[in-house]
């Protein structure tokens, strides 16, 4: 391999920067890679510079398809961040590979016979090399697309303790809520029973309502209709003497707001498993 | 153009034979774990009518449209099969190698001038598979999106 393919590794090598450039020219303005037409000349220029260095480098390794993941996983890194299609992104890649040819046969590399045969075995690593880099491309940025969700979804993802924590994440959750339940029910008795009061302490209930909306969706608003009917009851045993429609107010505004929390959180579920399924 | 007749003469007749081939490659293949459970027999069909499909497009003056049409519903089936999109690309180059291998293998480009033709014949493959990736994975991602438009909109 070393011997036909080192003419044309030493052009790319001598002239990247000119192959480059006939690249940025060719990419910029193809309409099949729109969206390399917004981008600034000189970054893609870089680009192919990248490419046609690391030529060398990918043809001679002993293990070219690990030696491309130099170059793949940058090339998909730098797509997804330009917000460039991943199909473009691949059409990008092919311009890459045919301007190669291109520089080279208009430079004459090849002219004799023994030549044209080195040519076909030089274009038949440099398609071995566009495969890897070609899968390598794809599945990196599709990772990059997956992680894109994880990291927007992660601060969502923190509240709903969707880490497993030991394994043992919906023990954690039960147990949370038991202990806050057990609070709203200690706190409701203090007020009502020995301050004889409805006053603020509600608005702490909306700390396990929401939670359990975040955990279970929209099975979190059995918690809401629990404190809901804590209150009531509540009310109706300790403070007869005191209007009972703040208090249905504010249990029918605990059952609406978990309604609302869990309707919600399901929606962003929903987004999360179909990123998961379709990419 | 008329050097590449060879290869397109092998593509259409020996279609079933280049497909068995592939198919025995495609379900052991590191890069490729999908269809590694695949039965042979079901798979084979896709790769036998891809290069057909391909054969009959391979001499036209500008095969993109075509191409795109085709490929446009071969890259629809992947996507209800639930391929992985690299893997499912990494199939179809599998499927550009075995038609190299079996016009090896059948030692039909032997004298001077037939390697010449077969120089002649590579470089109109690629420009073929070129299309073929690109059209591929341009439908590949609209399914992608329109899925996820579809499913959001519920």
């Amino acid at each position: 391999m070393q011997a036909y393919a080192a003419k044309l590794i030493d052009l790319i090598e001598l002239k990247a920067e000119n192959i480059a450039k006939q690249w940025a020219t060719d990419v910029m303005k193809h309409n099949r890679t729109p969206s390399y037409s917004s981008l600034p000349q000189d970054r893609v220029i870089e680009r192919g510079v990248k490419f046609y260095r690391l030529f060398r480098q990918m043809s001679l390794a002993d293990n070219s398809y690990e030696a491309a993941k130099t170059f793949s996983l940058r090339y998909a890194q730098e797509c997804h961040r330009d917000k460039i299609p991943l199909h473009e992104a691949i059409y990008a890649l092919i311009l890459l590979r045919r301007n190669l040819w291109l520089y080279a046969e208009f430079q004459g590399v090849f002219v004799t016979a023994l030549e044209k045969q080195q040519a076909v075995e030089s274009l038949n690593r440099t398609i071995l090399m566009y495969d890897y880099v070609s899968y390598q491309v794809i599945e990196k940025y599709q990772e990059l697309i997956n992680d894109d969700v994880d990291k927007k979804l992660g601060s969502i993802k923190t509240m709903m303790m969707n880490t497993p924590i030991s394994g043992m994440k919906s023990i954690y959750k039960s147990g949370l809520m038991g202990i806050l339940l057990l609070g709203a029910c200690i706190l409701t008795y203090y007020y009502h029973a020995t301050l004889g009061t409805g006053v603020i302490f509600t608005h702490l209930l909306y700390i396990p309502i929401i939670l359990a909306s975040i955990w279970w969706g929209k099975k979190g608003i059995f918690v809401a209709i629990f404190l809901g009917v804590l209150i009531l009851t509540s009310h109706a045993l300790f403070l007869k003497a005191v209007p009972f429609v703040d208090d249905i107010i504010r249990a029918l505004m605990f059952v609406v707001i978990g309604g609302v929390v869990g309707w919600l959180m399901d929606g962003i579920k929903k987004i999360e498993d179909l990123y998961k399924a379709t990419i | 153009m008329l050097a590449s007749l060879k290869l397109l003469d092998l593509m259409e007749n020996s279609s079933a034979s280049i497909a068995k081939q592939w198919a025995k490659d495609v379900v052991k293949n590191p890069k490729t774990p999908y269809y590694h459970n695949s039965d042979q027999d079901k798979i084979i069909p896709q790769a036998v009518e891809f290069y057909q499909k391909l054969s009959r497009v391979y001499t036209d003056k500008d095969p993109f449209t075509a191409i795109q049409k085709f490929m446009g519903k071969f890259a629809e089936a992947r996507f209800k099969e639930k391929v992985p999109l690299h893997e499912a690309l990494y199939a179809i180059v599998l499927m550009r190698r075995h038609i190299w291998l079996y016009a090896e293998f059948q030692v039909i480009f032997i004298t001077i001038i037939e390697q010449h033709q077969a120089m002649d014949s590579q470089t109109r493959t690629i420009l073929m598979f070129d299309y073929i990736m690109y059209a591929f994975t341009e439908k590949y991602w609209e399914l992608m999106n329109l899925e996820f438009a579809r499913k959001n909109k519920k």
